[in-house]
Formats: C-alpha cells, structure tokens, sequence
C-alpha cells in the first residue's frame, strides 16, 4: 500500500503550565491521503486546533513524527517549515486573521509576497482568485467594511491563491451564521473536488458530515481509534 | 520575501502610525542635526587651518632658529649657516628673516612698524607670491620695497595699485656709545657753572664729601650716557614700492612683515649702530665691545626660512638641521599637531550629539516596542503564510532604518540650516570687531555619509532589541487573537 500523503505518527505537544502539564495532543496517529476532505471533530480543549498547528507546521511537536509527501516535518529547520507554510499549506482560521490596515486585494496579496511569486503576477492572481470566490466588487474593501461571510472568503482566497497542496482550516465557520457557514462549506468542497487536500477541524459535527468525506474525532489529546464517520 | 516587500510593509506600519512615527523621525532629526551642526563647527575650523597652510606654503616651510645663547653647542646663524641650509636635500631655497624698527612715510603717510629684509628669491615662495598689486622685486633691485595690504589698511590707503611706484620713505633710529659718550662728557658752561657752584669748597678736605661728589658726578655722568645712548641718530632709506603683498593683518600669522626691503638695505641699517635699547647696549657690554654693532658683532640672522621640496622627508631635514646644531620648527609637523588636536575636538563634540542620538535611540526603542504589543496577530499572520523569524526580524529593522534614514536626511537639513544661520551670526560679529568675515562651519561629504551612517547604525541597534522580541513572538498564541 502507497504511504499516505500526510502522515502523524505518535504525535504528542505538552505545554507546560508552571508544575503542571498539559497534554494537548497526547500520542496522535493520523494518515491523510492526497486529495481527501478530513474533519476532525471534537470538544473544546479537545486539542484538535494543536493538532492542525502542528501539521501545518505552525507549531513544533513535543514528540512523534510528521511526513509530508514523504518528508519529516520534524527535521526540517526554521527556514524550511516557514517555505512549507508558505508554499504548501494553506490556512483559515476562526476569526479570519485578516490585516485590518490592508484591502482584500492586499491581504490576498501578501500570500504571494511570502511565497515568492513573482510581482509582476500577484495582482492579477489575487484578482482572479477573489473573482472567483464572488468578491470581485470588494476588491479595496477593508475587512471592517466586509461580512463575517466575506471576510472568511478574503481568508480563503488568500490561502489558496498560492495553489497549495492542503489547506487546514480551524472552525471556518465558528464566526458565521448558518447561510454563511454552508456557503464555506460548499466552498471547501468544491475545492476539495477538484484535488485539493482538506483538513477541517470543527466542532459543528453536522457541518463536518455535510461537507467531509472522513471524519475523525479528538478527545483529550486522543485521536478516537476507529474512524468516527466516513462518506458512504 | 524580498526586501522591497519588507520594505514596502515596514513604510506602511509607519504611515499608519503617523504621529507617533513623525515623533520618533523627530527625535532623531533632532540628534543628527545637532550632531550634524557641531561637526561642521569642527570641520569648518579644520579647513580654515588647513586652507592657510596650504595657501601660504607653509607645509613645505621650515623656520631655522640659533640655539640659546647658553648652549655650548650654539652655532651662529650667519651667511654661512644659510649657504649649507641651503644645500641640503630636500630643501629647495634658505633664506634668512630679519626685522627693523622703523618709520615708514608712504604717499604722505607716517606709520612705525617693522621692515623686514628679504632676498629676491624669497619671492618665487608661496608665502611671498601672492600679490594685491604690482610685482615682486626685479633682478637689479637693491632699491626696491614691498608692501603688505596690512600697512595700507595702517596707513588708510584703500587702493593697492595707487602705492606701486610710489616712493617709500624708511627711517630706523640707531644708538650708539660714541654718541653716549658724547653726551656724557659734553661740558656745558652754564651747567658747569652750576654744578661747581653746588660744590662746597670749605668741605673738601672732607673723605666722605669727596666721595659722595664722585658718587654724583658718575651717576650723572651715567644718566647723560643712556640719553644720549637713546637719542642715536637717525637713518634714511628712500625705497621705489615694486608690488602690495595680500593679508598681513595682525591675527593671521604670516611671517610676513609689514614692509619688505632688500637685504642690503638691512644690513646698511644693521651696520651703523644698535637699536636705542638697554637690554642692546648690555649685550653689547656684555660682548666686551660697547663700540661693536650687532651686525658686526656676529653677522648673525635671528632666523632663517627653508622652503622644502614637497616630496621630500620633511622630519628628516628637521632631524639634519638639529644635527647641525640649529633649531628647527616645521609648520608640518605643528599641522600634524593641529590636526590630532582637531580630533579631540571633533570627538568632544561627536560626544556631545551621540548623547542626543541615544535619547533619539530610546525614542525607537519605546515606538517599536509598543508597535509589537500592537501589532502580535500580524506577526502571526505573517509567520502562518509563511514568514520566517528572521523576515519577522528584519521587518523591525528595517522599519527602525526607515526611521533612522529619513530622520538623518531631515536631522542633515536641520544641521546645515543651524550652522547657515550660526555662520550669518559669527561673520555679522567678526565684521563688528573689523576681523575678515570667515567661514567657520563646513558641511563635507565625509560629514553627511557619516551622519547617514551613524543615524543608521544607531538605528538599527536601537531597533535590534525589538526586532529581537518580535521575532519570539510565538504565532500560535497570537492567531488565537483573544
């Protein structure tokens, strides 16, 4: 059997709090196949946002192994994983993580100033991508005078706009109402359909059966053994 | 990420914070402009020295003087002295100096100043080239003057060209013991009539009468001696003026006499007696001589000038002097002097304006270290599209560059317009007190690449300790954003 894209192994990240410890991803095994819409479902404090950290390469593991297409992670130094963050991985957080003090067009635009994309072609490509996420008249709109719904597709526009491999989003429709959450959700899959790797950690188990194709759920640092909910 | 996107972000952050950024550029304008004004105060001084050095030759100058009188190893500075000076490597002309009191009368004008004897090549010199007027001395001209532009101004001529041609009248007053002795036994009958009559004629066959009228009459004789010692003579000169020499004026420190006369002139007034000076008729009485003259004493100069060829050794020929048995005094080796003494100075006052740019570089510190509070989700927006610490880093430093750049270019524009304004002032005061209005400040390049360089650099230092903590920022707790 081919080794899976994304693969964890043993994972683990405490955090120390003075005496005490804290075992926010404890022991984690976890294989992501290329092109798969993987949920991770579970309770706040769950650590299923510690895990995405550590996958995309955001936060470095207390133990355990990550490869990527067959690459440790791990070994990889400060440079290298800030490349993969920027090359690679695609992110969407809850609160949409915009700069306030720069329009659409330039927030989708800074991805591509750390990916290294040429000058001369981040304009357009951020013009393209935000067209086709349906904000093309929001262009200079700061994120203040945008919707949760539109701020979350400025976020997503600027992961993808680097065309990257995987795209980890943490609760991306936490903030939003429900039109706006399914809209992201239709948004992800459609992504997803056409050969995109997606990784959604959520606590909305509807929102993750609707839109995932495997799901898994996290309990106190724990991945559950037997997948928690696979598409049909 | 390249570093005009560094570049570009960091030029944005300030611009968003535009009071508190113009504040910190303030403060650093303000450091360099002060650092930039008291530099310049230095550098303009140093180019005043070194401008006058040069324009009067005096780095390729030598003066040769005789040792003590007490030094058993004294050479004379005579005719001979100046032939081997003369000839030795590395010097290109010895001529001797010698100064006169004397009175000059110029186009109906009277002043006492000082002649000094010259020979004609003296005037292939720098020092004695630069002419207002007229020319320098011809072949034949034994009967030739030069003026200084310092005795017109004495004289209240205005107008150089209007003395050249003119005939320069020069008197010396010149003592001597014969006219001393002249006067001391001069018999005056009314005088000698009352002096024989103070004498008691019923007392002389007193001792101690007798003794105490020789006592008078030698304390007498005596005074009459020294006045007519003092009183001398007087000698004339008529002299044709050939050429006015530029500057002269007191202050400057030229060795350049008021007036200029040929050689043979001197030593035609050196030759007919001693100056009407005490301390000359001591020396003479000390040389064993009263009838002797100075010049026929010793046949000595006070001092003798070399003019060097440039590329030679000047230490070296002040070494050969001293091994001569003479003193040596280069003008180099005094530039040298002046110059590490201008160093001082300058340091003094960099010392003054870095105290400034640490407040400035405090100013920095505080604005980007708030800036990072502020700013801790971008950080970790930044770090999750993939920015390395070491961008996070240099995007600190280069907004903290940003800032010292800009504040350097406006601190240099303030400084050259403080030393604009302190120079009006210094040249309206000069003018007041009837000195050469003169440049004291100066703005060289060295001086603006040095104020950018160390705007910059203190910048970045400043900017390291919080670009240092920027770069700790740890992205997953500020995403977090609570």
């Amino acid at each position: 059997m081919a080794e899976p894209w994304l693969q964890a192994r043993s994972l683990r990240r405490v955090y120390r709090r003075g005496p005490s410890e804290v075992r926010a991803v404890d022991g984690v095994d976890l294989d992501v196949a290329r092109g798969e819409f993987l949920a991770i479902v579970g309770a706040s404090g769950s650590g299923k946002s510690t895990l995405l950290n550590l996958l995309a390469g955001l936060d470095s593991p207390t133990g355990g192994s990550i490869r990527v297409a067959g690459q440790e992670l791990t070994a990889l130094d400060r440079r290298a994983r800030a490349s993969y963050r920027a090359r690679r991985v695609g992110m969407v957080f809850q609160t949409f993580n915009l700069l306030v003090h720069h329009t659409a067009l330039e927030n989708v635009e800074l991805a591509l100033a750390f990916n290294g994309a040429p000058r001369r072609d981040r304009r357009a490509r951020a013009r393209a991508i935000l067209a086709r996420l349906g904000l093309v008249d929001r262009l200079d709109h700061w994120p203040g005078g945008l919707s949760g719904g539109e701020q979350q597709r400025v976020a997503i526009a600027r992961a993808l706009v680097k065309e990257p491999e995987v795209l980890f989003a943490d609760e991306p429709t936490g903030n939003l109402d429900e039109d706006n959450s399914l809209q992201i959700a239709a948004l992800l899959g459609e992504f997803n359909a056409r050969g995109l790797t997606v990784l959604m950690v959520t606590h909305d188990l509807a929102l993750a059966r609707g839109s995932a194709r495997r799901l898994v759920r996290m309990h106190y640092g724990r991945l559950a053994e037997a997948p928690a909910w696979e598409a049909p | 990420m390249s570093l005009r996107d560094v570049l570009g972000i960091a030029v944005g952050n300030l611009r968003r914070v535009r009071l508190r950024s113009f504040l910190t550029v303030s403060g650093v304008v303000i450091a360099i402009g002060a650092f930039v004004a008291m530099l310049s105060f230095g550098a303009g001084n140093r180019r005043l020295v070194t401008q006058q050095f040069q324009e009067l030759g005096l780095l390729f100058t030598m003066q040769v003087t005789p040792r003590a009188e007490s030094d058993s190893t004294r050479v004379p500075l005579d005719d001979d002295a100046v032939r081997a000076l003369g000839e030795l490597p590395g010097v290109e002309l010895a001529f001797p100096l010698d100064d006169l009191p004397v009175t000059v009368r110029l186009l109906g004008r009277e002043s006492e100043t000082t002649a000094q004897a010259l020979p004609r090549a003296a005037f292939t010199t720098r020092l004695y080239s630069r002419l207002a007027a007229g020319e320098a001395p011809g072949e034949d001209g034994a009967g030739d003057a030069m003026v200084t532009e310092a005795l017109l101004d004495e004289l209240d001529i205005g107008d150089p060209d209007s003395v050249v041609g003119a005939r320069l009248l020069l008197e010396m007053r010149v003592a001597s013991a014969d006219s001393g002795f002249a006067e001391a036994f001069a018999v005056d009958p009314d005088t000698l009539r009352d002096r024989l009559a103070r004498v008691r004629l019923d007392s002389l066959s007193d001792q101690g009468y007798r003794r105490r009228l020789v006592f008078r009459e030698i304390n007498e004789a005596t005074s009459r001696f020294m006045r007519g010692f003092m009183a001398g003579r007087t000698l004339h000169d008529t002299l044709t003026v050939r050429g006015v020499l530029e500057g002269g004026h007191q202050g400057q420190r030229l060795r350049v006499g008021p007036v200029i006369v040929p050689v043979a002139t001197a030593l035609r007034f050196h030759g007919a007696g001693l100056p009407p000076e005490p301390m000359a008729l001591m020396r003479a009485a000390g040389g064993g001589d009263l009838f002797a003259t100075e010049q026929a004493r010793e046949g000595e100069f006070p001092q003798v000038t070399l003019q060097l060829d440039p590329r030679a050794d000047h230490a070296a020929v002040a070494d050969t002097v001293r091994a001569l048995g003479l003193r040596a005094f280069s003008f180099a080796e005094q530039y040298d002097e002046i110059r590490r003494a201008f160093l001082f100075f300058d340091l003094g006052l960099a010392a003054v304006g870095l105290v400034a740019l640490i407040t400035a570089a405090l100013g920095i510190v505080n604005t980007l270290v708030m800036s990072i509070t502020e700013r801790r989700r971008e950080i970790g927006i930044f770090i999750s599209l993939g920015a390395d610490t070491r961008d996070i880093r240099l995007l600190f430093l280069v907004e903290s560059a940003v800032i010292g750049l800009v504040g350097s270019i406006f601190g240099i524009a303030l400084g050259w317009l403080v030393t604009r304004i302190a120079s009006g002032v210094a040249k309206a005061i000069m003018t007041r007190q009837g000195l050469p209005p003169m440049e004291v400040f100066a703005l060289p390049l060295w001086l603006i690449l040095m104020a950018v360089g160390i705007g910059l650099g203190v910048s970045l230092v400043a900017g390291s300790y919080p670009a240092a903590r920027a770069a700790k920022v740890d992205p997953v707790e500020a995403l977090r954003g609570e």
